[in-house]
């Protein structure tokens, strides 16, 4: 008994001293943060059975250590390129095994837009994502992000916008779904979105801000149908907004609601310098919601 | 007398399971790892409760997995080497009683602790949805659905087991092939769906008849999977709950008489 409790104790000093020295090789010891291959969700499928959510939440979970990784760089971790293609492969899976997984769209949105340029890859994936989150505004509000910003198609942005803000009925989404159809030469479709939007509207301040878009949409399209009579009077289109007042075709340029001016760009393109965004000037822009 | 004696085998082969040691470590365990779900849940970064939702139906269903094939593969076969089926069949019993007590016994055992199981799951649950607030809320009534079917599943699978179970003169034929049918089972939509698909050129005919009959015939373990549901709040297919409880019924009738049928013909030394 004695010599038991002798050797317990001697094996249990054994463990301390050993495991100090083990803990110090491992803190230095190179670690290579690998991501890798991830199977095809094809064949995931088939052996994972009703395991396929918790696979795809382990997927991403993944993805985002190892993405973590990449920022917070340890002193004695083996440096390596950052495998850019499989994490897209593995949230892509992931999207696969569970196609209304949130924490996936989220981040692939955060990670491969604007650290890895990939905008359209993953508009790929929100798209996909939108058959099946059918309630959820986030997927298209993303994907207009993406169309707007970096992928500099305003018409594609604006079909996301007027996605989202149909899902979420937001001020905000409906207003850029009317200023990118508007960028996209598509005012004769704002329109009727905005009518459609201000009959579904309660609010009173939400109703004044759909109103105020759309006078100056109206505005910009009566501009644009002026345009479009000089060119059939005169064969060709005017250099200034004031030769439609001149000629008789406008009674006067309507004005802007936001408080800009309206103008022809270099392509004769109608525009205002209020950028369809509220300017104060002190004369015609007054606020719809007071600071 | 039957009625009286499938009853009676049931209560035993219940009492027998609920002082199992083994079950009472899985219970245990899938207890414990459940109070660790709103922890885990953190995890994630948009869909805290879904992640809960998620990881509680997974505990259940690993838990009535393991125990289905566990209970359903060594019944009869350990009841057997315990030279315990000789002194049983004895009594004025019929194989038949024995079997389907045998088969009552684990499926009750299965259904109380889905509900149990269920019951903890919902409190951790609430706790984890309680932290951040889904887009959409819990339906808890999708959920004692979703929990419902796991029990289906796996007493449909416990029913396969003690099939081999009947058969099976060895205990590596009821674990393996209880297995393989579940894996099987699993993945048939999953193949179904690839067959019908565009990408499929090269299969022979005969193959995809192969294929199709392997369909028919496997458990279709993906019917009674209602996770997407409860996790994502969706609007339940109640039809298709319908003949999927149906479905259950009417295939565990099947195993069970073949189970009978098998066990009546077999001979016990």
């Amino acid at each position: 008994m004695k010599i038991k409790a002798l050797a317990l104790i001697f094996l249990l000093l054994a463990y301390v001293v050993i495991v100090s020295w083990l803990t110090r090789y491992m803190e230095q010891r190179p670690v290579a943060i690998k991501l890798g291959y991830t199977p095809s969700a094809s064949a995931l499928k088939l052996v994972c059975g009703d395991q396929r959510h918790v696979l795809a939440e382990w997927s991403i979970l993944k993805v985002i250590f190892y993405f973590g990784s990449l920022t917070d760089k340890r002193p004695n971790s083996i440096a390596s390129p950052p495998e850019y293609y499989n994490m897209f492969k593995t949230v892509e899976t992931a999207i696969e095994l569970d196609p209304y997984n949130m924490d996936a769209y989220y981040f692939a949105q955060a990670a491969f837009t604007w650290e890895v340029g990939h905008a359209q890859d993953v508009n790929r994936l929100l798209s996909y994502g939108m058959r099946f989150r059918t309630w959820d505004y986030y997927l298209p509000y993303f994907a207009g992000f993406n169309a707007a910003y970096f992928l500099k198609k305003p018409q594609d942005a604006a079909m996301y916008f007027k996605k989202a803000a149909e899902l979420s009925r937001n001020t905000l989404f409906t207003n850029l779904a009317a200023r990118y159809l508007y960028e996209a030469d598509q005012t004769q479709i704002a329109i009727p979105f905005l009518i459609m939007m201000i009959d579904k509207s309660t609010d009173t301040t939400e109703k004044a801000l759909y109103t105020r878009r759309l006078e100056a949409l109206q505005a910009a399209q009566a501009i644009q149908k002026g345009i479009e009579q000089f060119e059939i009077k005169y064969g060709n289109k005017p250099v200034t907004l004031q030769e439609l007042v001149i000629t008789k075709i406008l009674s006067e340029i309507p004005t802007d609601p936001y408080g800009g001016t309206f103008y022809l760009d270099d392509k004769s393109k109608v525009r205002t310098t209020s950028k369809l965004a509220p300017v104060n000037t002190g004369q015609n822009y007054s606020p719809i919601i007071k600071p | 007398m039957r009625k009286s004696a499938t009853l009676l085998l049931a209560q035993i082969t219940l009492r027998a399971t609920l002082r199992d040691r083994v079950l009472h470590m899985l219970l245990g365990a899938g207890f414990f790892i459940l109070l660790l779900v709103p922890a885990f849940s953190l995890f994630s970064m948009r869909q805290v409760q879904e992640l809960a939702i998620t990881l509680v139906l997974s505990i259940i269903s690993l838990f009535l997995l393991v125990s289905a094939v566990l209970l359903g593969t060594s019944s009869i076969w350990r009841d057997i080497e315990c030279h315990y089926t000789a002194s049983v069949l004895g009594l004025p019993i019929s194989r038949t009683a024995y079997v389907l007590g045998k088969f009552f016994g684990t499926a009750f055992f299965l259904s109380l602790s889905s509900f149990f199981l269920g019951m903890v799951s919902s409190a951790v649950m609430a706790l984890a949805a309680a932290q951040y607030p889904a887009q959409q809320p819990i339906l808890w009534g999708t959920f004692a659905y979703a929990v419902f079917f796991y029990s289906c599943k796996y007493i449909l699978l416990a029913a396969v087991a003690l099939l081999f179970s009947a058969i099976s003169t060895s205990f590596f034929l009821p674990v393996f092939g209880t297995i393989a049918i579940f894996m099987a089972g699993s993945a048939s939509q999953e193949v179904m769906a690839y067959l019908s698909s565009d990408k499929v050129v090269q299969l022979s005919a005969v193959s995809k008849s192969v294929t199709k009959a392997l369909y028919y015939i496997l458990p279709n373990f993906s019917a009674f999977d209602l996770n997407v549901y409860a996790i994502y709040s969706l609007p339940l297919p109640l039809f298709g709950l319908a003949y999927t409880f149906a479905y259950f019924l009417v295939y565990t009738a099947i195993i069970l008489l073949l189970a009978a049928w098998s066990f009546a013909k077999r001979e016990l030394t």
